[in-house]
């Protein structure tokens, strides 16, 4: 009974500063995390929609209202240019193969999607995780969101992108995510 | 007698090769050469580190409880390691970043850990890790190249066989990790036959 004690109480000794540890790392590092995460959001921004010069977050009842609508949609921005609306960067969590996967889609008023990028995600490396790849997310461009768009394995058709081999549910995964915008665009047009 | 501990574990006891240990990363991420390399320096880095950690509070940790002990030492040193990467050394983090959370699994780690680092001095189980580390790495660098020298007709992403090659994609799906590493097993057995009669 002693001796369960007594080795009870070193392991908790030795939880206690594994416990102790990683807080202080986490306060430590927090801040630097989340900005780090914010200057890559910010990047992915310009990247999906290149013509932009300024990015701000849609008004609060929008985004309150979209959310409302679909709840994986984590953020909605408007790109600007020379002082007006030229179109929208969306970030939507739609849950992949090993979790949510941030998708940040940038897209005209018409439409049409500017371009496509992965943030987050936790896909299997070497398989789901090539939905990073350019291969894969500059299909994208151009594919009009007033309609669903597709995923083909094989060879894909009009509105429709070819899935990675052997990564069919995380490329459907960013697919939804891009079409859970679609469901939104009403929205948008008020 | 140091520089064997070292070497030991490049070829003689390769954690992949001969020990067979780490079964579970090694097939998962060997799809492509880069990030089998990735997985073994991230894994290295780990490996060396743990053993000094380990080796350092082995008088402390009683017999009885020692590989929940290792377990929570190994965890938070990971968690501690992939924290740090993400907030202060982005480009690593982007590199790495997804191979961290599968160290916590790997049992080259428990294995060092309860077979050399509990029983040897801080040095000794430094030089362990890294042979140990760097060996694990060779091993997955080769079995990335093969599976995507044949999965997809390049290496480190460089194509090598040409557009007239037709990559065989069943490489680098999850049956060719076992493909291949049966085949480089195989190899791996005769030279040793081979050397020994």
């Amino acid at each position: 009974m002693k001796e369960i004690a007594k080795l009870g109480v070193i392991l908790l000794i030795i939880g206690s500063v594994a416990a102790a540890l990683l807080a202080m790392t986490y306060e430590l590092t927090i801040d630097q995390i989340l900005q780090q995460r914010l200057i890559k959001d910010q990047t992915a921004r310009m990247e999906v929609f290149p013509e932009a010069e300024t990015f701000e977050a849609a008004p609060e009842e929008v985004l309150n209202e979209i959310k409302s609508i679909n709840p994986a949609i984590a953020d909605v921005y408007q790109a600007m240019a020379a002082g007006e609306v030229k179109g929208y960067v969306i970030k939507t969590r739609p849950g992949g193969f090993g979790g949510s996967i941030d998708v940040v889609t940038g897209f005209n008023l018409e439409g049409e999607i500017t371009g496509l990028r992965v943030g987050t995600h936790e896909e299997t490396p070497g398989l789901g995780a090539n939905i990073t790849l350019p291969d894969f997310y500059t299909q994208f461009e151009g594919l009009d969101l007033n309609k669903k768009v597709g995923v083909n394995k094989v060879s894909p058709g009009d509105n429709e992108i070819q899935a990675i081999a052997g990564a069919t549910i995380s490329s459907q995964a960013v697919t939804d995510g891009v079409n859970y915008i679609s469901d939104v665009l009403t929205v948008l047009e008020k | 007698m140091d520089i064997k501990i070292f070497t030991k574990g490049l070829y003689k006891d390769n954690p992949i090769f001969v020990q067979l240990l780490g079964m579970c990363p090694t097939l998962a991420v060997t799809t492509s050469a880069i990030n089998g390399l990735g997985m073994g320096l991230a894994t290295t880095a780990v490996l060396a580190s743990s053993n000094v950690v380990i080796s350092m509070l082995r008088k402390v940790i009683p017999d009885k409880v020692r590989i929940p002990a290792f377990i929570v030492v190994i965890a938070t040193f990971v968690t501690i390691i992939g924290m740090v990467l993400e907030g202060y050394f982005v480009d690593l983090y982007n590199a790495l970043g997804l191979f961290i959370p599968l160290i916590v699994v790997n049992c080259i780690i428990l294995a060092r850990a309860e077979t050399f680092a509990f029983k040897n001095g801080i040095f000794s189980s430094f030089l362990d890790g890294l042979g140990m580390g760097l060996g694990f790495t060779i091993a997955l660098l080769i079995l990335g190249s093969v599976r995507e020298l044949l999965g997809a007709g390049s290496i480190f992403g460089i194509s090598l066989l040409g557009a007239a090659y037709k990559p065989a994609l069943i490489m680098i799906l999850p049956p060719g990790a076992f493909l291949a590493l049966g085949i480089l097993l195989a190899i791996n057995n005769v030279i040793k036959q081979k050397s020994a009669a």
